[in-house]
């Protein structure tokens, strides 16, 4: 590739000025490894998952693989499995994701002040993001144990709770827990983004603001929330999509339980093809996920667009 | 010359300062860390397996036994090396499907009865008479319990690593502190004396049981609580459910367990997160009363300095009718990859089984005597039982009679078939459920059914 | 308060690395360690075995091999994380800055299907991944990682770096042009330079993303020989035969390297971050 731009910088200066068909030719050479590696990495999985989706394919039936049509969506559909699964990411994600937000927000309007330490904070922030989700995941799963756990023994010792308290044994405080570990990992980088969203927004703005007597309340809905608004919507789609396919964290704090009030999607669609070695109903599961994810981004798009328009 | 030992050593007996050793640590590790790369580089990933290597995947209980054994091993068969390699008991069956499915080379691994049906549909596994005819030769001499779980579609798939039953353990100190002289017979005898122990302020929660939904001990636990009810089964002899009809004993244990949980409050709620090593240490701790473990837990808690209750542990027979309980197969299995490679990694993998679990140099093998010895786990071997050695090693820590007993009391799993490890993960999330009072117990046993059903029908 | 919140559970688990496996469990827990040993780090990176009953635990020992693998994966991290930062960087950024300046057929479609394969679900595509990196041949090898971990961060990458590139000033460039520059060396003279921090940041952020993506390092591995550094950790945290303090130690370990490197490029990535969404 470096051959041709070299050969193209000898061509004469005229002819590179063009717009349209020679510029396309530099255009897709460039683009070519990138878009090789997208559409291997695109185009077959779709086909492939297409076919597995339509035929039966289980792992402990090796030589039987009939086509079954759609039996592997409805499969996938009436299982009340995917009910509960669904259920459990929707609490999840009520949880998860406003407490992100929020944690962002606050965190990324601390830091936006001058004070004493805010650097050793900027640099701190970053710093449970920077680790695979699975550390946060075991991290808290100790902290959070009912016998030795870390939390507990602070609570107890502040005489706050005067048992200890098995969190992850008990369906709605393992969400909890799954949520803390969720929170602790990134709001970080949501702080971060809301962080540069808040540098982007000029001081004037303030200053003017508080010279004709506005509150910091007031300013900081009348200044920060509009002008912050389409960070905001950034965040909030990409950390719906990330709680929504959580799995890191099921898979080391929870396993699912207890009483599956932790299976999370995502988790669902790994049991279906290692637990239960189903690989066609698998397949088909993760289409529909990849569906109901879709949905909710153009969901979030409307909204944004809508606003927008106001 | 600088080495981990040295350092290690020399800050241990306090003559490297703490900045002397952190230096060298950080030293070491990079050096480490680059001649790792530098090896990686050169072995081009192969991990310095050669051709003639026995690849041996375990679970990791007492990795450092096992380590010795096959140093010993090696040691007396000259030529042979074995791959070693531990993984999670938790996470055995999904990391094995994975690691079948991808081909990873594996010849000789650790099986249970929960998956032997599975794994031998799949044709990941090699019946015994295809390459090892000569070790069918001892099924004469186990038990009938060991040998159903071993087998599937008439042939026999391995030999065991261990076997043993489920067993009631209690501490007797804490009875006798509650004043209560025999530990209970029956389901509602043992609620009651959790009562008068919790009244008594001994134990918050007097009952601790392993229903972990990762364990795969958990399924056992229930099940054998109904066994030891009348008609304690789950299937028929044509495989159909039976515990969905009312008034079945799996309902009755159901309703306990639920009962416990939640009206009487005997029993601790962290049960639904408690693998089989936190339900030990809960119990040596004093924290419990009453529990179901796998008998060589026995040895475990009382072993001297496990606790300030170490030597205090008793078995009873399983509360209930019948006392029955269950009695599982921890296995070697033979792989279908290995069973295609050459003659002379296969004489090797005979040595090795032999050596492992069957009758090298006539007598039963030394390792199956040493995890009795040492470890207290139980054996597929009925004439082991009669081995002085063996008897005086387990009245240490338990009664050789009880323990018999138990083993004739035990009977296999039932629906041990190719879709029994889905219908298991799927069963202890509904029996979690049922437990928990969110859904009722006729519902919960209904939907087991219904997934045992559509699993048939495939 | 915030702090605290953050950085206690780093420093909890260094502490808990220190202590013996019967101090953990002691309730209360003990902040500091009152009988500090290194017998877990001796193991992980020797293989002597923890003695002592406080320190392992009595009959089981408590010990996995996998711990010892840690060393290993903590390399095997890096390299495919570095590799797959590298060509983000050189060929991502070659392709940002064309969709940035040059106007082609069939951009913007082209540009939408770069994005939209990011919006799938990584589980939707586990199994055809895995299918084709197993067809390849590529499975449990440092390519097959990094073709997949490549398909994941080059979007992102591409689409910060366009609208990084779009805010730079075009005048610099257009003179260059008039001045008989061709676009390449447009590229690798004018362009890189200017837009260095960003491509730090987006380099940083590819390392990051891939160095902790869990999921197909779980599903595309099987040794030690390419498993990443979450796949061998998972593994022994949740194996219930490993001594807690083993645990801990494997944690501090693994936290090391994220950790210097965010302190290390905590700079650009804010500054790369601001100047990409001042501007989109």
């Amino acid at each position: 590739m470096l051959q041709s731009g070299a050969g193209e910088s000898r061509r004469p200066a005229s002819r590179r000025q063009r717009v349209g068909g020679r510029e396309s030719g530099y255009a897709y050479l460039t683009l070519l490894p990138v878009l090789l590696i997208m559409a291997a990495f695109s185009l077959y999985p779709i086909g492939y998952s297409i076919y597995l989706s339509l035929h039966k394919e289980v792992l402990t039936d090796p030589l039987n693989h009939p086509f079954v049509g759609f039996q592997n969506f409805s499969n996938a559909l009436h299982s009340y499995y995917l009910t509960s699964s669904l259920v459990s990411t929707g609490a999840f994600m009520v949880m998860a994701v406003p407490a992100v937000m929020v944690f962002g927000l606050l965190a990324a309007l601390l830091l936006n002040e001058a004070f004493a330490g805010a650097r050793i904070l900027r640099v701190a922030i970053l710093l449970p993001w920077a680790m695979p989700a699975v550390v946060s995941g075991i991290v808290w799963r100790w902290m959070l144990n009912g016998d030795y756990g870390i939390l507990n023994s602070a609570l107890f010792q502040l005489g706050i709770i005067h048992d200890y308290i098995p969190w992850l044994s008990q369906p709605a405080l393992a969400r909890m827990g799954l949520a803390l570990a969720h929170v602790w990992r990134e709001g970080p980088l949501a702080a971060i983004f809301l962080l540069a969203g808040l540098q982007t927004i000029p001081s004037d703005l303030y200053s003017a603001a508080a010279v004709d007597g506005a509150g910091r309340v007031a300013a900081f809905r009348r200044i920060t929330l509009p002008l912050l608004r389409p960070t905001i919507v950034i965040v909030l789609i990409y950390e719906t999509i990330v709680a929504a396919t959580t799995f890191d964290l099921v898979y080391v704090m929870t396993g699912g339980g207890p009483a599956d009030a932790t299976s999370l999607i995502s988790w669902y669609a790994y049991a279906e093809v290692f637990k239960f070695l189903d690989l066609g109903t698998g397949a088909a599961l993760a289409f529909l996920i990849a569906l109901l994810l879709l949905g909710v981004i153009l969901l979030y798009l409307r909204v944004l667009r809508s606003d927008e328009h106001r | 010359m600088l080495s981990i030992e040295t350092l290690v050593e020399g800050v241990t007996t306090g003559r490297v300062s703490r900045r002397g050793f952190l230096q060298g640590a950080v030293a070491l590790g990079l050096s480490a860390s680059g001649a790792v790369a530098l090896l990686e580089a050169c072995t081009s990933g192969t991990q310095g397996t050669s051709a003639a290597d026995l690849t041996f995947v375990v679970w990791s209980y007492g990795v450092e036994t096992i380590k010795d054994n096959i140093k010993k091993l090696e040691a007396k068969v000259s030529g042979l090396h074995v791959n070693f390699q531990d993984f999670a008991w938790t996470n055995y069956h999904d990391t094995m499907v994975a690691r079948f499915a991808a081909k990873t080379p594996t010849d000789v691994c650790y099986g249970s009865d929960h998956w032997l049906s599975e794994w031998a549909a799949a044709g990941w596994l090699s019946p015994l008479e295809q390459k090892y005819p000569n070790l069918n030769a001892y099924t004469s001499d186990y038990f009938p319990y060991v040998i159903q779980g071993m087998t599937y579609q008439g042939k026999n798939y391995g030999i065991p690593y261990y076997a043993d039953t489920w067993a009631f353990l209690y501490n007797e100190d804490h009875l006798k502190k509650a004043g209560i002289s025999q530990p209970p017979t029956t389901w509602a005898e043992l609620t009651q004396q959790s009562l008068q122990v919790k009244a008594k302020g001994i134990a918050n929660y007097p009952v601790i049981l392993l229903f972990a939904q990762d364990d795969p001990g958990s399924i056992e636990v229930w099940t054998s609580m109904v066994f030891s009810l009348n008609d304690g089964h789950l299937f028929d002899d044509s495989l159909n459910p039976l515990f969905d009809r009312s008034g079945s004993a799996a309902a009755k244990t159901i309703d306990w367990v639920a009962s416990a949980l939640n009206t009487s409050k005997i029993l601790d709620p962290a049960s639904l997160t408690s693998q089989e090593i936190p339900v030990v240490k809960a119990m040596e701790s004093g924290a419990h009363t009453f529990t179901i473990l796998e008998t060589y837990n026995q040895a475990e808690l009382n072993k001297s300095g496990s606790g300030p209750f170490s030597g205090k542990f008793k078995m009873a027979p399983m509360p209930g009718d019948t006392h029955n309980t269950v009695g599982y197969v921890r296995f070697y299995a033979v792989t279908d990859q290995l069973s295609k490679r050459d003659a002379s990694v296969i004489k090797f993998g005979d040595d090795f089984l032999q050596y492992f679990g069957g009758k090298p140099d006539g007598a039963i093998s030394p390792v199956v005597k040493r995890w009795a010895v040492e470890n207290g786990l139980g054996f597929g071997w009925k004439s082991l039982w009669d081995d002085a050695d063996v008897r005086k090693a387990f009245s240490t820590w338990g009664n050789p009679d009880m323990l018999r007993q138990n083993q004739q009391l035990a009977r296999s799993k039932e629906g041990l078939t190719k879709y029994y490890p889905s219908w298991d993960v799927f069963t202890r999330a509904e029996l979690q459920k049922a437990y928990l009072k969110q859904v009722s117990t006729t519902t919960a046993l209904t939907a087991m059914a219904d997934k045992w059903k559509s699993l048939k029908q495939g | 308060m915030m702090l605290l919140f953050i950085l206690g559970p780093i420093l909890w688990m260094l502490d808990s690395s220190f202590q013996g496996e019967s101090e953990l469990l002691t309730r209360p827990s003990h902040v500091l360690p009152q009988e500090p040993t290194v017998a877990n780090f001796a193991y992980i990176f020797t293989g002597a075995i923890p003695q002592g009953l406080n320190v392992r635990g009595t009959l089981r020992s408590r010990i996995s091999q996998e711990a010892r693998e840690i060393p290993a994966a903590l390399m095997n991290s890096a390299i495919i994380a570095l590799a797959v930062a590298l060509v983000n960087v050189a060929f991502g950024a070659l392709a940002a800055y064309t969709f940035a300046r040059i106007k082609f057929r069939g951009k913007s479609l082209v540009f939408n299907f770069l994005l939209g394969s990011r919006l799938l679900p990584a589980i939707a595509v586990a199994i055809p991944y895995y299918a084709i990196v197993s067809a390849l041949g590529l499975l449990d090898s440092y390519v097959g990682l990094i073709l997949v971990y490549l398909t994941f961060s080059l979007p992102f990458t591409i689409w910060f770096l366009r609208d990084y590139i779009m805010s730079l000033p075009i005048d610099i460039e257009e003179a260059a042009q008039i001045d008989g520059c061709g676009r390449l060396q447009l590229f690798r003279r004018i362009v890189i330079p200017l837009a260095a921090p960003g491509l730090a940041a987006a380099g940083a952020f590819a390392f990051m993303s891939s160095y902790n993506e869990f999921l197909f390092a779980l599903l595309l591995t099987q040794t030690i020989n390419s498993q990443t550094l979450p796949v061998v950790l998972s593994s022994v945290a949740t194996n219930p035969d490993a001594s807690l303090a083993l645990i801990a130690t494997s944690v501090v370990l693994a936290m090391g390297p994220p950790l210097i490197f965010a302190i290390a490029f905590q700079r650009f990535l804010t500054r790369g971050l601001v100047a990409a969404l001042g501007k989109g």
